[in-house]
């Protein structure tokens, strides 16, 4: 299964198709890669400052000071490449429109955008401004950008030939929650997850042949699974033993965590994009 | 010497006695999704580690956390940019280790090769002389000249650094098409599969 945005708007096509020929895609597509790298530019100091702003929230990184010196300090240039992203996103999208129109992965970046602005926007920042006190609007936005994250995951996850890229989103949770934990569960996390990678690789490589795809599909799916339940199982029993603290309670850290990997998800599937 | 080590990489190495057996190399770059993944890795790890070098950077030049302690930004931000740093070597290298040669005869991978051990130099420059005195300039709001200078450094190598990471993607300069004696020479053509072609069209 794969959905892209041809499905949704099948008339849209000879639009899509002359829009590198038009103004800003043709002015664009001769310094296209000037404008993909501005585009990763920006990823980089969104990237940079978003784990930092909602690690302090998680009660990581730069523990010295409050959340609010933390987003006092990195708001200019969080909005730096938030405003990076969409400008150079919308130039490099316009002088290759065709290929975005055809993309599972590109309908999986718009909504992680989307989620991402959102979750940024309507809760992280508002939380980190309070020092934690989550308010009812940012409990409102962080609803809605949750279930546009959800349903984004769930078309990523779905989408033949750019499912593998989940795994990023895996792998960026899983280090995550190995970064924040503390004590024992950090240990026990770790090393579960290190028999969860060795078992993967045994079926994989050993039990079945590198080739033998329809036995190796449904084992690398269960596994997807297994590994996502035991870090978000993790995850819960972080958030749970770190308790309530003066950042406040359980709530400003699943806000972090989402807020972090919605645009994990979004660098992802903008780089599968160029994969099918 | 280089090249043919290279050539033993991408094509002989882990190679098995069959006809159609592939060397590991082979068998990465041609794998359904593995190399896919370590790309994708590597863009992901690069917002980890850039862009908290660039909030150390920042702070460095007084632009941002100015009432912080230039030690605690760095003592709390720097285990995530070593980290990061750590990821993208790995990825870095298996994304090599499946186009040796492709890589060997890039220019934009031997300036960003150069870069990064210009990048590193300046970060032991910085740690063994001007972190140094730190204690004097610690809480300053804007760090002493030579301290910015640094930043300022560091900022603009890994910008190029990411540059021309971005730009190998790209055959603007492909051994095999025309190109100047500088770039031909520059990128070693003459020993790349594609050979090496004159400006004037002649394959050398």
């Amino acid at each position: 299964m794969s959905m892209n945005l041809e499905q949704f708007f099948p008339h849209a096509r000879p639009w899509v198709e002359n829009l590198a020929n038009t103004f800003p895609g043709k002015y664009v597509k001769p310094q296209f890669a000037w404008w993909e790298i501005g585009h990763i530019l920006s990823l980089i100091t969104l990237g940079g400052t978003t784990i930092l702003m909602n690690l302090r929230l998680l009660g990581a990184g730069i523990t010295d000071e409050p959340p609010s010196e933390i987003y006092r300090n990195l708001r200019f240039w969080q909005n730096v490449g938030v405003i990076g992203i969409v400008v150079t996103g919308i130039l490099i999208g316009s002088a290759n429109a065709e290929r975005l129109y055809d993309s599972a992965a590109f309908i999986v970046k718009m909504l992680a955008l989307l989620a991402g602005i959102v979750l940024t926007y309507g809760a992280s920042r508002p939380v980190a401004k309070a020092d934690g006190a989550v308010g009812l609007l940012p409990k409102i936005w962080f609803a809605i950008g949750s279930a546009i994250f959800l349903l984004g995951l769930w078309i990523f996850a779905i989408s033949d030939l750019v499912n593998v890229g989940v795994y990023h989103i895996i792998t960026a949770a899983a280090l995550l929650v190995l970064f924040v934990a503390r004590g024992r569960l950090r240990w026990v996390y770790l090393g579960v997850m290190l028999v969860l990678i060795a078992a993967q690789f045994v079926a994989t490589h050993i039990v079945y042949r590198g080739d033998d795809y329809a036995h190796l599909n449904p084992v690398n799916k269960a596994f997807t699974v297994i590994f996502s339940v035991w870090i978000l199982g993790c995850a819960v029993a972080q958030i749970v033993r770190a308790g309530r603290t003066a950042e406040g309670g359980a709530l400003p850290r699943i806000i972090a965590y989402a807020t972090i990997l919605v645009w994990v998800m979004g660098a992802a599937a903008g780089r599968w994009i160029a994969f099918a | 010497m280089i090249a043919q080590f290279l050539t033993w990489l991408q094509h002989s190495l882990g190679k098995g006695p069959a006809a159609d057996a592939q060397s590991w190399s082979e068998a990465l770059l041609g794998s359904l999704n593995f190399w896919n993944l370590l790309e994708g890795s590597h863009l992901i790890g690069l917002m980890l580690f850039a862009g908290t070098i660039l909030v150390v950077d920042l702070r460095l030049l007084g632009v941002t956390f100015r009432g912080t302690r230039v030690s605690v930004v760095s003592d709390r931000i720097l285990p995530l940019t070593v980290f990061g740093f750590i990821f993208v070597i790995v990825t870095g290298l298996g994304l090599t280790f499946a186009k040796p040669l492709f890589y060997y005869h890039n220019i934009f991978f031997r300036v960003k090769m150069i870069l990064i051990a210009i990048a590193l130099v300046n970060i032991l420059v910085f740690h063994s002389r001007i972190q140094a005195t730190q204690d004097s300039w610690d809480a300053a709001a804007k760090p002493p000249g030579k301290a910015r200078l640094a930043a300022a450094a560091s900022l603009t190598i890994w910008f190029l650094v990411i540059t021309c990471g971005r730009l190998i993607a790209y055959d603007f300069f492909e051994c095999g098409k025309p190109h100047s004696d500088f770039i031909n020479w520059a990128q070693e053509c003459k020993t790349s599969e594609k050979g090496e072609v004159t400006l004037a069209g002649k394959r050398l």
